[in-house]
């Protein structure tokens, strides 16, 4: 009864949610649809409770046991509660001036910085790849030479001003590498709807719980 | 109720999926022998990783990537933590399950639970070892980022939805010395993840993971399916070439209608 009660839910809402985008004309469907969107909302809307009480107990954990570095555990649960407490207690809406200046001048600056580390990430990933270890690396390597110089003033000005790199670079863009990227999309396209009907069928569990071994 | 306008081919085609898809399966059942799957490096090397971890006495990295829970990928990252989860179970090895989105998480920690649970060592099952991060894409790298270099697991398992972050994770985990096998569909992320990992599930093989670790003839029989709708997508591209070259829109407008 654990596996076939949430098979059965979870086929019934399928069913639903694929008249619902393909079909209208009923006003049922679509306020069931509506309905159940909400719900979805609710759902995380608490689940975020979850995720905060399994934050709290791991964090807290590492406080109290004072494990090697126990400091910024203590620093993101302040940051995390103060910045709930403030939220609900002071600010009261996500367009006041001070929620604004936090998110603003705080969450926006450093996530601009955890993505500005991708240059280093990008440098170090291209010197591994780019090694002449075999006939496929050095493909690589060439592809992206001339990738990277067809794409810079640098590239035209040591041809003479001639702009034969950034054309091979647009053409190795628009016809091998689209016609590589469309081979996996149809793939991973089928690949992602046989799964979506493998689960709405009831023969993948795998979300459920176990491989089914 | 009519079929809104630029679905109809579409939901055609999902029905005709969904047909073939049903009949491979009763096929299965039926006992009819289903063909060989050919061989997934990067689902072979999961026993290869999480053995190493056992050897080592490090722990294994679990990410289902940063997608909802009504992504595909995700969905199908479940199934590989399901086999995952018992196998670490098996070995007494000790799994780190990260997430990011709050829906997932509550699921990934039952798949953990249920896996310990099915292997008879249900009290070796730390709640603490299935962790929210964060709901912020870079908070999450950020977290993921510390769990590599403090815990330093010795296997870094990425496969589902991700985005920028992909490179982040998997270029940490090679600086921690872990074994790295990664899976997404998502095709912008697919060379970051081959540059820097050592086994790469690509786009279709992410989704044929559960049938292709649990060896279920059913779910093999499903993967049939998904190679016939290949072969059709395949027609059709060479149909439309030739139907594009003479400017006949027939194909074109049968799409999208």
């Amino acid at each position: 009864m654990k596996k076939e009660v949430p098979m059965a839910i979870c086929f019934i809402l399928a069913v639903l949610y694929v008249v619902a985008n393909y079909f209208t004309g009923s006003k049922f469907i679509t306020t069931l649809k509506t309905t159940l969107d909400d719900w979805f909302l609710i759902v995380t809307a608490w689940a975020v409770l979850v995720g905060t009480v399994n934050l709290t107990q791991i964090h807290g954990r590492r406080i109290r046991a004072k494990r090697e570095g126990y400091v910024f555990s203590a620093w993101l649960l302040a940051c995390l509660y103060g910045m709930m407490l403030v939220s609900i207690l002071i600010f009261r809406s996500a367009n006041a001036i001070g929620w604004k200046f936090m998110y603003n001048q705080l969450i926006a600056p450093m996530n601009a910085t955890v993505y500005a580390t991708l240059v280093f990430y990008i440098g170090s990933a291209a010197y591994r790849s780019f090694r002449m270890r075999s006939l496929e690396a050095t493909i690589l390597l060439v592809t992206a030479v001339v990738m990277m110089l067809g794409r810079v003033p640098l590239g035209r000005m040591l041809l003479g001003g001639r702009p034969y790199l950034g054309q091979m670079a647009d053409w190795i863009l628009s016809v091998p590498n689209s016609a590589g990227m469309r081979g996996i999309q149809i793939g991973a396209c089928l690949g992602g709807l046989a799964t979506a009907l493998r689960i709405m069928l009831g023969i993948e569990r795998g979300h459920l719980g176990g491989t089914g071994e | 109720m009519t079929i809104l306008k630029t679905y109809v081919f579409a939901f055609w085609v999902e029905m005709i999926f969904l047909a073939s898809l049903i009949t491979m399966i009763l096929r299965a059942r039926q006992g009819v022998k289903v063909p060989a799957v050919y061989k997934v490096a990067g689902l072979d090397a999961m026993d290869e990783a999480i053995g190493r971890c056992t050897e080592m006495g490090r722990p294994v990295h679990f990410s289902p990537g940063i997608g909802d829970v009504q992504n595909a990928q995700t969905l199908a990252a479940m199934s590989i933590l399901g086999y995952v989860a018992k196998q670490c179970a098996r070995y007494d090895t000790d799994l780190i399950a990260t997430n990011r989105n709050i829906i997932v998480y509550p699921i990934s920690e039952e798949i953990v639970k249920q896996a310990y649970s099915e292997v008879g060592k249900p009290d070796n099952f730390k709640i603490e070892n299935v962790r929210w991060i964060s709901d912020d894409q870079f908070a999450y790298a950020t977290g993921v980022t510390g769990i590599m270099y403090r815990e330093k697991p010795a296997a870094n398992i990425l496969v589902g939805a991700f985005w920028a972050e992909s490179l982040i994770f998997a270029e940490v985990g090679a600086n921690a010395g872990a074994i790295q096998i990664s899976g997404t569909a998502n095709t912008h992320q697919i060379p970051f993840f081959v540059a820097a990992c050592d086994y790469c599930l690509i786009g279709e093989e992410l989704y044929a993971a559960s049938a292709y670790l649990s060896k279920e003839p059913v779910l093999l029989g499903s993967l049939v399916a998904q190679d016939w709708g290949k072969m059709v997508g395949v027609i059709l591209i060479l149909v439309g070439t030739v139907l594009a070259s003479v400017k006949n829109p027939w194909l074109k407008n049968l799409l999208s209608k």
